[in-house]
């Protein structure tokens, strides 16, 4: 992995001032490769965590309830958790897992990204605290896919 | 190869909590775009902020980001602060950015 970054990092702009990668960093595409091929939410939760035990409590997950053009939909998740990751899933995809963060000592829990969806589903957010899980949940509606379709 | 293009970057400090808008330019194409349009799939699959060589900000993303993915994250910090943002996708490609902390 190291030898893989090293020399991608050859391939980069060279005006830009590099940082190695994995300085403290965890790649979860490659520590938890399972969990980004599950096609389901509970099976990508579970390759992630270990479990699919969740509390629905303590996370805020901001989300339209009817996106219009699938291709963009604004999500965020705030917590006020001292969580360690925080991970985000839907079910209208192919595969499951969209992006998972690792909050680094003393971070924030205010995430905001734009995310793409095939179809009508649910938003989900995960929020990991000491390996229990605080979930939230939404359902949106889309009226026009964004993947492809 | 070059998927991945350049990202605009802003980072504002306000009484000691940075807040980071940041916007990266890259198809993201998922395995079912990809095929449609016969290219190969490629996506930003991991993106770390670093303030003097501490992380405070990472994410592993997959295909399901928007095209040109915008984020904004916070985290507790100065002004005049050196914000690194690195990039990788599956390609392999690898960029970093940097911003000044205003």
């Amino acid at each position: 992995m190291n030898r893989r970054n090293f020399l991608g990092l050859g391939l980069g702009a060279a005006a830009v001032a590099m940082v190695p990668m994995n300085l403290s960093a965890i790649d979860f595409r490659a520590t938890k490769p399972a969990a980004w091929t599950a096609t389901k939410v509970d099976a990508a939760m579970k390759d992630l965590y270990g479990t699919t035990a969740t509390t629905e409590s303590g996370v805020k997950l901001k989300a339209p309830d009817i996106a219009e053009n699938g291709a963009v939909i604004p999500v965020s998740v705030s917590s006020k958790l001292a969580g360690k990751t925080v991970a985000i899933f839907q079910d209208a995809n192919p595969e499951a897992t969209v992006a998972v963060f690792t909050v680094p000592a003393g971070g924030i829990i205010d995430y905001s990204i734009r995310i793409k969806m095939q179809k009508t589903g649910t938003v989900t957010a995960v929020v990991d605290v000491d390996g229990k899980l605080h979930s939230a949940s939404k359902l949106v509606k889309v009226t026009k896919g964004g993947c492809g379709g | 190869m070059a998927n991945l293009g350049k990202a605009r970057i802003k980072a504002k400090s306000k009484k000691g909590i940075v807040t980071v808008k940041a916007m990266a330019k890259h198809p993201m194409l998922s395995y079912q775009e990809a095929k449609k349009a016969k290219k190969k799939a490629d996506f930003i699959t991991h993106i770390m902020a670093t303030v003097d060589g501490k992380v405070v900000f990472e994410v592993s993303t997959s295909q399901f980001l928007s095209k040109n993915p915008y984020l904004k994250f916070q985290f507790a910090g100065e002004k005049g602060g050196k914000l690194e943002l690195s990039m990788a996708t599956l390609l392999g490609e690898k960029k970093s950015f940097s911003a000044k902390i205003k």
